[in-house]
Formats: C-alpha cells, structure tokens, sequence
C-alpha cells in the first residue's frame, strides 16, 4: 500500500502516425487486431450466416407453400417488398422496443432484408422447369413430390443460389449498421471511431467488411460452379 | 382409402397433442426452476463514451480475475437509457457518477453540499428500489472552467469567481455547458456577461491554444489535462457538484456474492485517482488504445489480475 | 408481445404531432440530401450506363460495378468520407452519390444492352440514325429496367441518408441516432417517419414507372418488374 497512490503503467505512447490521424497507420491495425478487429469481424460473419441461414428457411419454406397454394404470392411479395425497403437503421429501433437492445433485435432486421431476394429467387427458380419436362416426368408415373425433390429443386438451383450471393453480400454490409444497436459487429468499431473520426480504425473495420463480402461473394460462385455445372452464367446475377 | 385417411389424422392428432403436452409441461416447469435457484447474473453495463469503457473493464477484469462470471453491455447508452435496464434487469451494475444519479435518475434539483452527502444521500435513493452503491472512487469527472496557464497568471486567476476580473471573457464549451451553469455562474460567482462558443467539431483545448478564447468549459478527466499548460479553476463553492463514481448494482448481487464481491470492487475504486484516470483517457482517446488492454495493464500493474 | 411497446409507439406518435415543426425541418434536410446525391449520381451513371449499353461494351465494368456497390457496407463509406474528406454537405452528399451510382448504372447498362438485337435491326434496316434507334426505339424498351435501378438507387439513397447523420449529415437520421436528446418516443418517431418517406418514394416512383412504361411493354411485362441489381423481379 504505497501513499503514492497507484502504479501507473506505461500505456504505450501512440505512434505519429496515430496521433496525427494519418490515413491508415498499420501499427494500430497490427496491435489492434486481436482485441478489436477478429473478434469484431467474427461477430460480423455469425451475424450474417444466422441472418442468411434463417431467412433461406423461412423463404424457401414459404417459396414451397406458395408453389402449392399460389395465392401466397402477392401478400408475401408485398410483406418482404416492405420490409426491404424500410431504412435498416428505422427497422432496428422500430423493433427495440418489441425485442429491445439484443442481438434478437438486429437477427430479426436482417432476416427480414433477406426475405425478398431469397423468396423471388426461389420461387423464379421452382418455375424454372420447363413445361415440357413437368410433362415428361408426370407421364414416367413421378409423383408430384417425387418430381419437386427429383427435378424442380435441383433444376432450382442456379436461382436459388444466386439468391444466397446477393442476400450474403447485402447482409454483410448491413450488419455494420447493426452496431448501432449492439456493440457486435464490424460496425461497432467504425461507430466508435466515428466521434474523433480516427481514420485507421474506420478504414481498418470499413475494409474488412468490403473483403468479408467479396470473399463471401466469390466463395458461392465456386460453391455455384461445384454443384450447377450446367448452369450457365447469368450476366446479370 | 377412408381408413388411411382416419389413420393419418389420428397420426396428427397424437404428434400434435404430443407436442403440446411438451411445451405446457415446459412452460410450467420453468418458471418454478426460475424461482428457485437461478442467481442474479451479473451483467455490467456501461454509458456511451470512453471513459464508461475503461471502468467497465477494469471492473469486469477484476472479478473475473476473481473467478465471478460477468456478462458485459458494453456502450448501451445515457444515463435514462441505462438506469432503465438497470431497473428491468437487463443490467445488474454499472458505474455512475454520485451527482449525476441525484440530478438526472432522481431528478433532485437540490444537491447536498459535500462529496460524501450526494453519495449518501444517492445510495439512501437507489437503496429504496432495491439497488445499492459500491465504494466511490479517489477520482471525480465533473464539470470545470479551465485557462491556459498564461492566462492564469496574466490575470491573478484562481478560482472560477476570479474569473470576474477578465474583461472581455470568452467562454468555450459543449452547447448545453451554458444553459445549465450561466445562472449559477451568475448567481454564485457573479460572473455575469461572457461570450459563450458552443463547440461543433473542435476541441475547446485546441481553441484555447490559438488564444481563441480565453476560458474552457471542461471535464477534469480530460486526457488534455495531462498537459502542465492547462489550469483547472478551483471551485471553493462545489457550484459543479460532486462527480465520483460509484458502482450502482443490485442489492441482490451483494446478498449473493458476498463480500469478495464488494471488496473487489472497492479495491479497484480505491486504485482510481485523477492522475490514473486521466492516463487511462489518454491512452485511449488519444494513442488509440483498446480500453480492455489499457485496464488490464493498470490492473496488472497494480497487483488485481 | 409486450404491451409496452404499444405504448411506445403510441408516444412516437405523439411526438410526430407535438414536434411537427422538428420533423418537418429533418424531413426537409433528408430529402434535400437523398436530391443531391440522386442528381449527382443520375448525372454521373445514366449517361454513362446508356451509351455503354448501347455500345454493347463495357459489361464486365457494368457488372462489377454492381456487385462491389452491393458490397460497400454505407456506414463504413459514410465513415470513410467524412473522415477523409471532413464534415460537411458536399462530402456526405459525395459518399451517398458512391453508394447510388451502382444501381443507375447497372440496370441503364443492361436494359440498353439487352434490347433485342432483332429490333434494332429491324429500325437500322428502316433507315434510322444511331441517335434516332436510341431516343425512339432502345430507350423505350429499355425503359421498364432502367427505371427500376432509379427507384432502387433513391430508396437506398433515401435510407442511407439516415446513417449519414452519424456522420453529422443531419436529416430524420438525427433523431435516430440521438436518443439522450429526443427519447425512445422521438426515436421510434422519426423511424416510422423516415419509414413512411422511403416507401412512399418507392410507390411514387412505381407509379411513375408505370405511366413511362409504353403500354406495350407493359403488357409483356407483366405484374412482375424486372430489376436487375437485386438480381430479383419484384411486385
């Protein structure tokens, strides 16, 4: 017990290039990335697959009943349209007073966003069966759950899949805006660095998240390429 | 074909009967293992800048270093946002300043006028809604005029009641600075006519260093502070108040965890001067330190973890 | 559901009445912004994406040019903006334009591209001048697509606008992100406000959309609109 009162450690004086607030300063990046930046981009990756992995069951499982009572289409479509085009920063506090500040709140936002993308895409892709094949296989005596798990999935698939590209891609950049409501996430180190608008770390964060996506984005073209071979490239997709 | 049918409905009707047993059967047992062992998490939270930050991680590290199971909110908001998750359990402590408890929480216009009076006095209101308070801390973050110490000298300036002897003064501060203190600084100091800069984007240090202005309304926890060229205007009359920092935390996490508990927090309350604080701020606003690394080294340098 | 929540909105509303004049001036802010960008980014893509389809080269730049803007998380390119460049209009109006340009310029490029090679023999053949097949014949076709990336890109614009006021852009955004000032009541208020403003662009512009859209294109199309920057046809 020293009347001196506490050690005071030596913190590390900040090198110039971060007192200064240069443009990128890669000795910040580089101490900073295990306590800042990993755990910040692996928060960002759980929040995007459980957001992606449950929206693709609720729209292919809605895409499925729809197939069998059509009628589902339009309110669907209109519910997910909506959804989309809400401001995703509105939709989060919109639903923190129903789920509060928890990453339910977020989970729940991005699920939505998804819906649209991966509901058309699945249905496009169901319809992507020719007539006449329907015909073909009704006449080899298929049933017609047979002919959906043998011939109109598969044949499904290309859509279905570029579905999932655009909605992993679209999801990884919103989650950054998730950090405004929990402190997950790629976004929450940018937010933080926003008020003295410390350039490293809003690059450092800001860019993980553009590669995160590319990265993402080229992961399903091979994923595409290995299981739709004969699928062939869409131009716009 | 009817007997199929018959045998596919009662199929149905068993799954969903089953199904339902299930979840009633759930639903009830689990209020009842509720009630009856679960102990209070503890969940600390924390106020939106980084000064919060830094407290919650030393606390945090420091009972985890003590083997207690912390559940960390960090950033959750002002003080309304997190005294209301504080009081609907989704927060079980978290550091508050004692005169900002009496002001903003309970809403007291009139504040006691020693240190140890507004902690009393906060405890005894946190006391009657079932919370409590841990030992305040060595250091205070409140509000308080500063001058470059040219400025000091060049006017004889002491206290902020010496600050009547400038003429022509110029004030800079955070834009609320001059509706909530004018008055008082009228009242209590006779400062009366100053030319109040509200601050958008610069720092009031920076305009006080280009002789833009000749005051600074302050926090006395400000990194800039660690500079000698600054001097902190005394405030004989505590027209600012009292600005300790205190744990706010459920009495039941007392109750539960015992005085391990407490103790720990107390010796991490008792580590925290002015001088600590501000180096910790430092390290963090300006080298760009992650506030979890800054508290571990001060814990680690002091013996805690 | 917690019957607090219906309360809340409740007070939202409230708020929307009591500070009607707040929310006017943000609202005003916010679409004074999303314009900005919007006629920026009009000016910078369309042309472009036009003459580039028209053309028929380009594609893998008009492509590309689409999945990296899908990409870019708009905070992260709010944030980069203002850090590099400082605060002000002219620079969240510039990182907003960034996040606009995409769509325009995909779909513009592919609707013009993908005009049917038979049509516009067939107006060559008839003797008309490139800018004559342009403005009279792939344009119109075209137009269905093209029109679709606008109302894409002035949605996104009009809710990335919000983000921008982490950023100081101002706008309904404000509000949002500055709980401590406004109360949850202000919050959730200015979020069902910039809510109503987002969709109401997207109906407005459909509906403009199908009033551009010669009759007989629209009959092919059909209930479903193409848009292609989704990669999705939407209602």
């Amino acid at each position: 017990m020293t009347s001196a009162g506490p050690v005071i450690p030596n913190f590390g004086e900040g090198s110039d290039c971060v007192t200064e607030n240069r443009l990128f300063c890669t000795d910040w990046a580089r101490d900073n990335w295990g306590g800042v930046l990993q755990p910040a981009l692996v928060q960002h990756v759980e929040l995007t697959a459980i957001a992606v992995g449950v929206g693709a069951l609720i729209a292919l499982g809605v895409a499925l009943l729809t197939h069998r009572y059509p009628l589902l289409e339009r309110p669907f479509g209109a519910f997910s349209a909506i959804v989309y085009t809400i401001p995703s920063l509105a939709l989060f506090q919109l639903l923190v007073p129903v789920t509060g500040l928890t990453v339910t709140t977020v989970e729940v936002a991005l699920v939505g966003y998804t819906l649209l993308i991966l509901y058309r895409n699945a249905l496009e892709g169901l319809r992507a069966a020719p007539p006449d094949v329907l015909e073909a296989a009704r006449g080899m005596g298929l049933t017609p759950r047979q002919t959906l798990l043998r011939i109109q999935l598969p044949l499904a698939l290309p859509a279905v899949i570029a579905g999932l590209r655009v909605a992993v891609v679209s999801t990884i950049a919103l989650a950054t805006v998730a950090a405004l409501v929990i402190p997950q996430g790629l976004g929450y180190p940018i937010f933080l660095a926003l008020r003295e608008y410390f350039k490293t770390e809003i690059i450092a964060a800001g860019g993980l998240a553009v590669a995160l996506a590319l990265a993402a984005d080229g992961l399903l073209v091979v994923v595409q390429r290995a299981l739709v071979p004969w699928a062939r490239t869409r131009r716009t997709a | 074909m009817i007997r199929k049918h018959n045998r596919r409905a009662a199929k149905a009707a068993f799954a969903i009967s089953f199904g339902v047993a299930i979840i009633l059967g759930g639903a009830a047992a689990a209020p009842a293992a509720h009630g009856s062992a679960a102990a209070t998490p503890i969940i600390l939270g924390t106020k939106d800048f980084p000064e919060q930050f830094i407290l919650g991680q030393l606390y945090k590290q420091a009972l985890e270093a003590k083997g207690f199971r912390v559940t960390y909110k960090e950033n959750i908001g002002g003080t309304e946002l997190i005294d209301k998750a504080l009081r609907s359990s989704r927060v079980t402590i978290y550091p508050e300043y004692t005169g900002i408890a009496l002001a903003v929480t309970f809403k007291r216009s009139k504040l006691p006028k020693t240190a140890l009076g507004t902690y009393n006095l906060a405890k005894q209101l946190y006391g009657r809604r079932g919370q409590t308070l841990a030992r305040q801390t060595l250091f205070q973050d409140k509000d308080a005029i500063a001058v470059l110490r040219t400025t000091a000298a060049q006017y004889g300036l002491k206290t902020v009641g010496d600050l009547k002897k400038v003429p022509n003064l110029t004030l800079a501060g955070f834009p609320p600075f001059k509706a909530r203190w004018a008055p008082e600084l009228a009242s209590q100091y006779g400062v009366k006519s100053f030319d109040f800069t509200p601050l958008a984007g610069i720092s009031a240090y920076t305009l006080l260093n280009q002789k833009k202005v000749l005051a600074a309304a302050i926090f006395t926890t400000d990194p800039a502070l660690i500079s000698t060229r600054y001097v902190v205007l005394q405030d004989p009359r505590n027209m600012f108040g009292f600005q300790y920092v205190a744990p706010v935390l459920s009495k039941k996490l007392v109750a539960e965890n015992g005085t391990r508990f407490t103790s720990t927090l107390n010796r991490v309350s008792g580590l925290l001067t002015l001088r600590a604080m501000i180096a910790m701020n430092k390290a963090v606003a300006v080298d760009k330190k992650a506030p979890a690394a800054v508290a571990s080294a001060f814990l680690k340098a002091n013996g805690v973890k | 559901m917690n019957v607090a929540a219906l309360g809340v909105f409740a007070d939202a509303l409230r708020f929307v009445v009591d500070e009607r004049s707040l929310i006017l001036d943000k609202t005003a802010e916010h679409l004074e912004l999303s314009g900005a960008a919007m006629a920026v980014a009009l000016l910078a893509a369309l042309p472009l994406g036009v003459f580039l389809g028209h053309l028929h080269r380009g594609s893998f730049l008009a492509v590309n040019v689409a999945n990296i803007g899908r990409a870019l998380p708009s905070l992260a390119v709010i944030a980069a903006g203002i850090s590099v460049l400082g605060i002000g209009f002219a620079n969240v109006v510039l990182a907003l334009v960034i996040l606009a340009v995409p769509p325009i310029l995909t779909n513009a490029y592919v609707a013009v591209d993908g005009v049917e090679a038979d049509v516009v023999e067939a107006a060559r053949g008839m003797g008309m001048t490139r800018l004559q097949i342009l403005r009279r014949v792939e344009l119109p076709l075209a137009l269905p697509l093209l029109f679709a990336g606008i109302r894409t890109a002035t949605v996104f614009v009009v809710a990335t606008a919000t983000i921008a006021a982490v950023a100081g852009g101002g706008g309904l955004g404000d509000i949002i992100v500055n709980q401590s000032v406004y109360g949850l009541d202000g919050v959730v208020g200015a979020a069902v406000c910039v809510s109503v403003l987002a969709l109401g662009a997207d109906a407005l512009l459909g509906l403009l959309q199908r009033s551009l859209t010669p009759d007989a294109v629209r009959a092919e199309a059909g209930v479903l609109e193409p848009d292609v920057v989704t990669g999705v046809t939407r209602l």
